[in-house]
């Protein structure tokens, strides 16, 4: 038989559109600017994890500019043949120092940190112990192993425990692995618990920060000062692509830790470096944490008022403890309804519905901006009590 | 166009429990002698009723059904005026060859799913007419709900007829449990597996983007869990295997490669099949023979029993002698998700309570992928 030999592309796209899970990209006119320009209209951001506004800092925006008249607009390697410019080397530097670590390593994403170094640093004989929750990236590097996997119920540590007690005589490496922030919710994972309970049996901890670097903790050191754990963590990971509004994965810990990390990590070794402009603004990026407090103050004061609003209203907003709000509205079509809505009225913002989250539990995911004034946090907040007045949420 | 559904109620089911009787199987007039209430028209009514009134929804289905008690009237008195009446019983008390002659009629008018009201006896009519060509789905009202057709309640079986029309609930293997009477006439109150149904769950999904998860079918899950148990097998060259009994266990020994019996217990040495549907007596002469085995078990149902419920060759002695640690439980993850402790009734109060003091089994739900389970004495 002669067999189509793409067919299945049409079809299989076909398909998702049918069930409406394709994905139907909105396209950017503006930058990631907190009031942005979304398919020809004026929008409030609410939904990207810029959360400090950094993309727009006038430092990173020079220190992309710069780098690229110095170094040109490609790095020409990977990081282990001729890809490693003083620049990238530079970032790391200031990278390990602001996290109080002894070392950090740049990957190319976020995405390529835990698919590059998940596999390496548990195989055969040893067991990855997940938080049920756990990012898609995660899943993903767990996936590479050959190790057991083990998961629990969200941030449930009589279960992580009792997983413990049970792999303790049975495997060699354990590895916990856990988000920091998980990004459905808000909430943080009890960094401070998983650390004790490791130190007891001997387990290795690995916390993917992408949600609460820049965020959580002292300046945004992220989830290690957050909880007064600093250099307890073996592996932070965390990206460049959220609160330090660049892009790019990274891991902090010891410098056994990194040496390891850049020998065996495949996404590390196989990928292309980072093109000068963005390890220039990196660089800034860092400096700008260091130096300018009041993004990640701004941040905070902005998520708070938000919060208390939205609550006095009478919405359901969640467990969150982060700038990451969910408003709980029932059903899916409703957040469907809701979200396409407030697009309509000037704010941007998207629904999570059934699978990602329970049946009932349909919401709309709001992310806090440092660059939002008081004034388009009043006009967002006046657009959801008059929705979801409409819709009889509230 | 809207979904078919063949509706019928058993309209004796459940009234033996109020008078101390395990079901009213052929014990109807006892029944009624000693003061019993008929049970499932009541019920059926409530999760008609509640279906209506929490989804609307109604009028996406057609409805086909049996004249008088055995479904029309509970439709009517909830006001539902177009229904096709497929089937009429002879006689005022119906029996289960009144559920059996309905079915047939179902199957000729191509329903999508089969909702009835009754208990384990009356899922064992319709499995036994139905097979595993339409989805069963049982609203509970009998005195014997081991099976797991069964929504846990009415609101939560009304809730489920509702995604099953709306949203595409997923298609899945479910046990079909009753009394043993063999030993119930021997006076030995004893659950029996009959059979494997189709019934509705909660699909499993994975994440596929940031945002976005695909549903993965049971059988794929299945397979991995086949890999897992290869996987063991291979590792563990000098081990016998006990391959328990149900749908999951058959899967999991067919897509190895192996015969399997799906009411039975299997042996298995070196991937091949040396002893086909064991007794208590076969399998502790194999336990003499290897040093090393392994039993492979599935829960049964939602009540998540590994070991009591329609196996009883693994018994006592038997489990003693392999050790409990040695016990590898399967699932897939949309049936542990409705089963929240793994249980066992071996007839040993000691050795059941060993295995409730474990408080947790890890249970493979994927391939290398395992999740904790509490475990809770048969007590319940």
């Amino acid at each position: 038989m002669k067999r189509d030999p793409t067919g299945f592309l049409k079809k299989e796209y076909k398909e998702l559109v049918e069930k409406d899970l394709d994905w139907k990209l909105r396209v950017l006119e503006t930058g990631s600017t907190p009031h942005a320009v979304v398919d020809g209209k004026e929008v409030i951001m609410l939904c990207s994890n810029n959360y400090l506004n950094l993309s727009n800092h006038p430092k990173l925006i020079q220190g992309a500019i710069e780098a690229t008249k110095k170094y040109g607009a490609g790095s020409g390697s990977v990081r282990a043949i001729a890809g490693t410019m003083k620049l990238h080397v530079e970032v790391e530097k200031r990278l390990a120092k602001f996290k109080r670590r002894e070392a950090a390593l740049v990957y190319q994403t976020g995405f390529a940190a835990n698919a590059g170094i998940i596999p390496q640093l548990a195989g055969k004989g040893d067991i990855i112990i997940s938080d049920e929750l756990n990012h898609g990236s995660i899943i993903d590097g767990v996936r590479l192993t050959k190790a057991d996997r083990a998961i629990y119920k969200h941030r449930d540590m009589g279960e992580l425990e009792n997983i413990l007690r049970d792999a303790d005589k049975k495997y060699n490496r354990i590895l916990i692995v856990t988000d920091g922030v998980f990004s459905m919710d808000g909430d943080i994972a009890p960094m401070d618990e998983i650390v004790k309970l490791a130190a007891e049996y001997g387990a290795m901890t690995y916390v993917d920060d992408a949600h609460g670097e820049g965020v959580i903790g002292e300046d945004g050191r992220g989830i290690g000062s957050h909880f007064g754990i600093e250099g307890k963590i073996d592996v932070e990971m965390g990206t460049f692509s959220k609160a330090y509004g660049v892009v790019g994965g990274l891991i902090a810990g010891s410098q056994d830790l990194i040496n390891f990390a850049y020998n065996k990590s495949r996404t590390w070794l196989l990928s292309g470096s980072h093109p000068p402009a963005v390890a220039g603004a990196q660089l800034a990026a860092i400096e700008v944490l260091e130096t300018e407090p009041q993004h990640v103050k701004k941040l905070w004061d902005n998520t708070k008022y938000f919060k208390k609003e939205l609550e006095s209203m009478g919405f359901d907003i969640g467990e969150s403890e982060t700038p990451i709000t969910p408003v709980i509205v029932g059903e899916s079509s409703k957040a469907k309804e809701l979200s396409n809505r407030l697009f309509d009225e000037g704010v941007f913002a998207l629904p999570i519905v059934y699978p990602m989250v329970a049946r009932d539990k349909a919401r709309i995911r709001t992310m806090m901006n440092a660059g939002l004034t008081r004034e388009d946090l009043d006009f967002a907040l006046e657009k959801f009590e008059k929705l979801g007045r409409q819709l009889n949420i509230i | 166009m809207g979904s078919k559904i063949g509706f019928i109620v058993n309209p004796i089911a459940g009234m033996g429990g109020r008078v101390g009787l395990k079901g009213t199987d052929g014990v109807v007039e006892r029944a009624i002698k000693l003061g019993a209430k008929p049970v499932a028209p009541r019920k059926a009514e409530e999760m008609l009723r509640e279906f209506i009134s929490h989804y609307g929804g109604g009028d996406k289905i057609d409805w086909y059904t049996c004249k008088g008690k055995m479904g029309e009237d509970e439709l009517k008195k909830i006001g539902v005026k177009e229904i096709e009446i497929v089937y009429q019983p002879s006689t005022e008390n119906t029996t289960s060859d009144d559920t059996k002659k309905a079915c047939k009629r179902f199957l000729k008018r191509d329903v999508d799913l089969i909702l009835f009201c009754g208990g384990d006896g009356t899922a064992r009519d319709i499995f036994s007419i139905v097979g595993k060509r339409i989805p069963i789905l049982g609203i509970p009202s009998g005195v014997k709900m081991h099976s797991g057709v069964f929504g846990i309640n009415v609101r939560a079986t009304a809730k489920i007829l509702h995604d099953f029309i709306n949203q595409g609930l997923t298609i899945g293997d479910v046990e079909i449990m009753d009394l043993d009477e063999k030993l119930y006439r021997q006076g030995k109150w004893r659950i029996k597996l009959f059979g494997v149904a189709k019934g509705i769950i909660e699909p499993t999904y994975v994440q596929v983007g940031k945002t976005s998860f695909e549903s993965v079918s049971e059988d794929e899950i299945r397979e991995e869990l086949s890999e897992h148990i290869l996987d063991e097998m291979e590792q563990n060259k000098d081990c016998l295997f006990l391959m328990g009994s149900g749908g999951t266990i058959d899967y999991i020994a067919k897509k190895i490669g192996l015969e399997n019996t799906l009411l039975g217990i299997d042996a298995v040495y070196n991937k091949k099949t040396i002893g086909k549907d064991l007794n208590e007596e076969k399998i502790l002469q194999l336990l003499d023979k290897y040093k090393k085995t392994k039993i492979v078990l599935s829960p049964i149902g939602a009540q998540g029993f590994i070991l009591g419920r329609g196996n009883l060759q693994l018994s006592a002695k038997v489990i003693r002698k392999i050790g409990i640690d040695n016990i590898i439980v399967v699932a897939t993850p949309s049936k542990l998700a409705a089963t929240p402790f793994i249980r066992v009734d071996t007839g040993d109060p000691d050795l059941d309570r060993i295995f409730a003091e474990k408080e947790f089994i890890m249970v493979v739900i994927g391939y290398r992928l395992r999740r904790i389970v509490r475990t809770q004495t048969n007590k319940f």
